[in-house]
């Protein structure tokens, strides 16, 4: 009863904290991207309303078009990439084997690494001159296979998607190795009496089971891939070209370079959309599979 | 009982088969193990084993182990990138970020996880839709909000994304977690007469500790590790954290591998070993909160 009296008053000063720090930093300045999109605008003399014009011009724009090509690129190339692997490598340590502890820990080590690190890393490894691909294809007498990885348009984009499967196989290696340490152990121990070998048993019995846990993990695997602009901004910068431009990096361009913050803006705002989009497609789609 | 006791040749030689097969099967797995272990960890290995060589030794023996260990990289790496400076302002952010948004967050998270009232629901929905917000496509507009409001280049600018977009996920883990404990704990403290701030703070806080180390360790690895505000809102050297300065070195140093490596394995050290002693914490925290995020 005390509580019930006090109680309204101290629920407002509890939330106020949090909710008006999120309300002001992350609410508001996506609203006022918004209203910025409408607005042709070098960010110090007076806005100009220009109505949808920006959005008109964004779609015009074939770079824009390349960058949500590559963004998609990078998208795909990452499905395809980290969830196999990591589904493959997870299988295999889910069995009573020693040094299981040894493969995760190092597995899950560059998830936790910062992208600035690892893309200063890999742009080491890509080096022409003394990296270490090419000086391991030179060793071996392969010097005709030697490229400058991240400099030629044709090597940029799979060299860039390589790292980015790199950075976070470990982290859906995790996520399916609890789910299918989930898996009820008598299940598979009627399977095996039944007479299945492992392969029927992986492909019938495990995969089904934990096939919520795969669609789970595409979808972070689709919206995390999406964000990708550190490591592109560090490794390549978005060339050579355009090449490796995704849409947050022409977003950055645009408006950072070229002073135009209403356009960015606008950009922006497609950016939001674009991924809420593909997320809610995605997990439609799969959703419906799997009736 | 005859056939029983009869030596069967058969089942022994199947027997040796099985267990030959066994053999091969479990090399092969571990062989496939064991490349997928060098490729996760060499390029790491390999980056901090020839941050010790000279640029001579790099070029003829890149493999290898340094012949003299040379420490020379570290010394111009910490003078010219100011590493003394980045790790400060990393270390300052990162603390009171993950502090305040943990507080504010534990606050909040009490209230909508043992109150009801007219707005509970909706608010929670509105924090976790920031979960979804891509970061991105707030770097334009969160730049120009922290221009007008005179806060760009500040020793404190970038708490303020840091703890707005590190609270939906907070706010979510914290209140599961508080969501779970039984309702008679207020009660009897309220019998005992205590106010509500003081059973947040002596007795819902304390018996969070699991969930507040998890969501203590993730906000502190990703403000450690953030870029994309950092780049946009702070332009002062004396004010880069680490990851900026990094970046930024390393585009003017592009010559010399060596400092390059071992500016990055530096900048490396602490997290691996937070990693290495947090191990499950840290594995738990992180895939917890992307699975959540």
């Amino acid at each position: 009863m005390h509580l019930a009296k006090k109680s309204k008053f101290a629920i407002i000063i509890g939330l106020l904290p949090a909710l008006l720090l999120y309300t002001i930093f992350a609410i508001v300045p996506i609203l006022q991207s918004f209203y910025y999109s409408l607005m042709e605008w070098n960010g110090f003399s007076e806005m100009k309303f220009v109505g949808l014009s920006n959005f008109k011009m964004l779609f015009q724009d074939p770079l824009f078009w390349k960058s949500a090509k590559n963004n998609l690129f990078v998208v795909i190339a990452s499905v395809l990439g980290q969830i196999p692997i990591a589904l493959v490598i997870a299988l295999l340590l889910n069995r009573k084997l020693k040094g299981a502890k040894f493969f995760r820990t190092i597995g899950f080590l560059p998830v936790v690494l910062s992208t600035v690190v690892i893309s200063l890393t890999w742009s080491l490894i890509y080096n022409t001159k003394n990296g270490l691909i090419n000086e391991l294809l030179r060793t071996v007498g392969l010097e005709s296979l030697t490229q400058n990885w991240l400099g030629d348009t044709s090597w940029s984009m799979i060299a860039v998607c390589i790292t980015v499967i790199w950075q976070f196989v470990g982290l859906y290696l995790i996520i399916f190795l609890a789910a299918l340490q989930n898996i009820p152990e008598e299940v598979l121990e009627a399977a095996k009496i039944d007479g299945a070998s492992e392969w029927v048993t992986t492909w019938k019995i495990t995969i089904p089971m934990i096939w919520d846990t795969i669609i789970v993990a595409v979808i972070l695997c689709i919206s995390g891939s999406l964000r990708t602009f550190d490591l592109i901004y560090v490794m390549t910068h978005g060339g050579p070209a355009h090449s490796t431009e995704v849409m947050a990096l022409y977003m950055f361009n645009e408006t950072f370079n070229k002073l135009q913050y209403g356009y960015g803006s606008a950009v922006s705002v497609v950016i939001f959309f674009f991924s809420l989009l593909l997320i809610f497609i995605v997990t439609k789609s799969m959703g419906k599979k799997m009736i | 009982m005859e056939i029983i006791l009869k030596p069967d040749p058969k089942p022994s030689r199947q027997s040796n088969k099985t267990i030959r097969k066994k053999w091969v099967k479990k090399s092969t797995i571990y062989a496939a193990l064991s490349i997928f272990a060098i490729i996760n960890v060499y390029p790491i290995l390999w980056m901090v084993i020839n941050s010790f060589k000279s640029e001579k030794e790099f070029t003829v023996n890149q493999f290898g182990f340094p012949k003299d260990f040379v420490i020379d990289n570290y010394i111009s790496a910490w003078n010219t990138a100011n590493l003394g400076i980045l790790f400060k302002n990393s270390i300052f952010i990162c603390i009171v970020a993950t502090l305040i948004t943990v507080f504010i967050g534990a606050l909040a998270s009490y209230f909508l996880s043992r109150f009801t009232f007219k707005m509970n629901k909706g608010i929670y929905s509105f924090f976790i839709f920031g979960m979804l917000i891509p970061i991105h496509s707030t770097l334009v507009p969160m730049f120009i909000l922290l221009r007008d409001l005179g806060l760009l280049n500040s020793p404190i600018t970038l708490l303020f994304p840091y703890i707005a977009f590190h609270l939906p996920l907070t706010i979510f883990i914290l209140t599961s977690f508080m969501k779970q404990f039984p309702k008679d704990i207020e009660e009897s403290a309220v019998m005992d007469g205590a106010g509500i701030f003081r059973i947040f703070w002596s007795i819902i806080l304390p018996m969070s500790r699991p969930a507040v180390a998890t969501v203590v360790i993730l906000n502190f690895i990703y403000n450690w590790n953030e870029f994309s505000f950092a780049l946009v809102l702070i332009n002062d050297p004396a004010l880069q954290t680490l990851p900026l300065g990094l970046a930024s070195f390393a585009g003017q140093f592009t010559v010399n591998y060596g400092a390059q490596m071992a500016g990055l394995t530096m900048s490396l050290l602490p997290i691996l070993i937070f990693y290495l002693l947090l191990e499950k914490e840290i594995v738990k925290g992180m895939t917890a909160g992307a699975v959540k995020g």
